[in-house]
C-alpha cells in the first residue's frame, strides 16, 4: 500500500511538473540563412551580399529578427509560424542574425533570449604582406 | 589527351559542387521582402597570424618529362609557412626581407632547386640491340665487355643520378590592384651545378562571391651550367643506350590557373592546373621524353 502511494505521488508530481517543464523549454525555432560566408579580396573593403533569411517555428507567436550591427530589430512578424525575407547589405566584418520574442508589445530588449542564432563569417583572401603572396615553384605545390 | 580529359572531368565535378552551393533566387516566395541594410563602416583588421598552416587532400598529378620515369602523384599538398618581422619560411624557402616600401618588397632567399625532383622516380629499362638500332645495320659493341652486341642482348637504360642544389638569390615582389608580379635571380651556392636561374611571373586574382580564380604566367631563363647539369648527358654517363648531350641555357615559360571555392572560412574546394614548357635545349636532351610539364589537382583544402 505504501509503495502504491509513493508511485501515485511520483506520477502526480510528474503530471504537475510537465506543463512548467514545457513552458521552460520553448519549441526550437529554426533560422536558416544563406550564404553564411562573405569573401573579401584584399583590395576590397566589403562584399555585397543578398542574404536569404528563412525561419520556421512550431508555435505561432510574434518573432523579431535582429542583428549584431544595429540595436533595433530588422523586422517583426506578428503571430506567425514562418517568415522569410531577403536583405542586401555590404558586409565588412563578422556579425550575427537571431530571432527573439518581443517583450509586451515592445521590440525585444538587448538582452532578450535568442531563440535561434546564425553567424555570418568573413574571409579575407590575399594579404598586404607581399611575402604571403609569393608563389613557390615546388613540384608538389599545386594550390 | 588522357590528362586533359582527367582535368576536364575534375573541373566538371568542381563546377557541379559549386553550383550546388549557390542558393537559388527562384525559391523566394511572394512573402519575401527585400530589405537594404545601411552600409557598415570598414572593419579594423586584426593582425595576420605569423604561422600559415594548411593541407589539401584530393587527386592530382605532375607529369615527369624525364625518360624512364613515373609521373608524380599529388594526393596531399601541405602548406607550412612562418612570417616573422623580417625573416620567413615558406614551404622550404628561407627568406630575409631587406626592403619593403609602397612599390616593392625585396628578399634574400635560399631554396632547393626544383629540377632534381624529377630524378626521384626513375626506373631502369632494358633495351635490346634490335630496339636500339632501329633499322641501322652498323655494329655496336657492349661497353662493358667490348664484344659485339647480339640483337637479343639487353642493356640497361637508366637516367643518371642528380643531386639537390641549394640556391641563394634575390627576389622582388610587387603587388597592387593590377595583380601580383615577382622577379627572381638565383645562383647555386652548393657547388652542385654552378649555374643560375632568372625568372619573372605575374598573377591576377579575381574574386566573385565565394569563388576565386587566379590565372598566372611566368618565364624563366636557366643558364647553360644549370641546364646541362640536370638535363645533359655527361661524358662519363654516355653509353650505347644514351648518347652524350650538352644542354645549353634557354628560356622556358609557364601558365596556370588556380581556382578556389570557399565553403567555410577554413574549408575550400580547390582545382588547379599548370602547364610548363621546357626551354628548347632541355627539350632536345635524350633524357627528356616530353617537352612540357603538366600538373593538375582537385581536392578539398583546409586552412588551420
Amino acid at each position: 500500500m505504501r509503495r502504491i502511494l509513493t508511485l501515485a505521488g511520483f506520477a502526480a508530481g510528474l503530471l504537475l511538473a510537465a506543463p512548467s517543464f514545457a513552458a521552460d523549454s520553448p519549441a526550437p525555432v529554426k533560422l536558416v540563412i544563406k550564404p553564411l560566408l562573405c569573401v573579401i579580396d584584399k583590395d576590397a573593403t566589403s562584399c555585397a551580399v543578398t542574404f536569404d533569411i528563412r525561419w520556421k517555428s512550431p508555435q505561432p507567436a510574434e518573432y523579431c529578427l535582429s542583428d549584431s550591427v544595429q540595436t533595433t530589430p530588422l523586422r517583426c512578424w506578428p503571430r506567425a509560424l514562418a517568415g522569410e525575407m531577403k536583405q542586401e547589405r555590404q558586409v565588412t566584418e563578422e556579425f550575427r542574425y537571431w530571432l527573439s520574442l518581443p517583450a509586451g508589445g515592445l521590440p525585444p530588449p538587448a538582452g532578450a533570449e535568442r531563440l535561434s542564432e546564425v553567424k555570418i563569417e568573413v574571409l579575407r583572401v590575399g594579404s598586404d604582406d607581399r611575402r604571403r603572396e609569393r608563389r613557390t615553384r615546388h613540384v608538389w605545390d599545386v594550390l | 589527351m588522357k590528362i586533359l580529359l582527367k582535368v576536364a572531368a575534375l573541373w566538371a565535378v568542381a563546377t557541379l559542387a559549386i553550383a550546388q552551393g549557390v542558393p537559388a533566387d527562384a525559391a523566394a516566395s511572394q512573402q519575401t521582402v527585400t530589405q537594404e541594410a545601411p552600409a557598415a563602416p570598414p572593419a579594423v583588421l586584426p593582425p595576420e597570424r605569423r604561422w600559415r598552416l594548411g593541407a589539401a587532400v584530393g587527386y592530382g598529378e605532375r607529369t615527369n618529362p624525364l625518360i624512364q620515369s613515373d609521373d608524380i602523384p599529388v594526393l596531399i599538398d601541405l602548406d607550412i609557412a612562418y612570417f616573422g618581422d623580417h625573416w620567413f619560411f615558406d614551404n622550404g624557402d628561407l627568406g630575409l626581407e631587406f626592403l619593403d616600401n609602397d612599390v616593392v618588397t625585396a628578399n634574400l632567399v635560399a631554396r632547393v632547386n626544383s629540377d632534381r625532383a624529377f630524378f626521384s622516380k626513375t626506373n631502369t629499362r632494358y633495351v635490346t640491340y634490335s630496339l636500339m638500332a632501329g633499322g641501322n645495320l652498323a655494329m655496336l659493341n657492349n661497353p662493358q665487355t667490348g664484344a659485339p652486341l647480339t640483337p637479343v642482348e639487353a642493356l640497361p637504360l637508366e637516367p643518371p643520378k642528380r643531386s639537390y642544389a641549394i640556391e641563394a638569390g634575390v627576389e622582388a615582389l610587387f603587388g597592387g590592384e593590377w595583380g601580383q608580379a615577382s622577379l627572381h635571380a638565383f645562383h647555386d651556392v652548393s657547388r652542385t651545378h654552378d649555374g643560375y636561374e632568372l625568372a619573372a611571373d605575374y598573377s591576377y586574382r579575381i574574386t566573385r562571391g565565394r569563388l576565386s580564380l587566379s590565372p598566372s604566367v611566368g618565364v624563366s631563363y636557366k643558364s647553360s651550367a644549370l641546364s646541362d647539369y640536370y638535363w645533359g648527358v655527361h661524358k662519363d654517363e654516355q653509353s650505347v643506350t644514351l648518347a652524350a648531350y650538352r644542354a645549353r641555357g634557354g628560356l622556358g615559360w609557364e601558365a596556370g590557373l588556380r581556382t578556389n571555392y570557399y565553403l567555410t572560412k577554413s574549408v575550400r574546394l580547390a582545382v588547379s592546373a599548370n602547364y610548363e614548357r621546357l626551354q628548347h635545349s632541355i627539350s632536345q636532351s635524350p633524357l627528356v621524353e616530353r617537352d612540357y610539364v603538366f600538373g593538375y589537382f582537385a581536392g578539398v583544402g583546409w586552412q588551420f
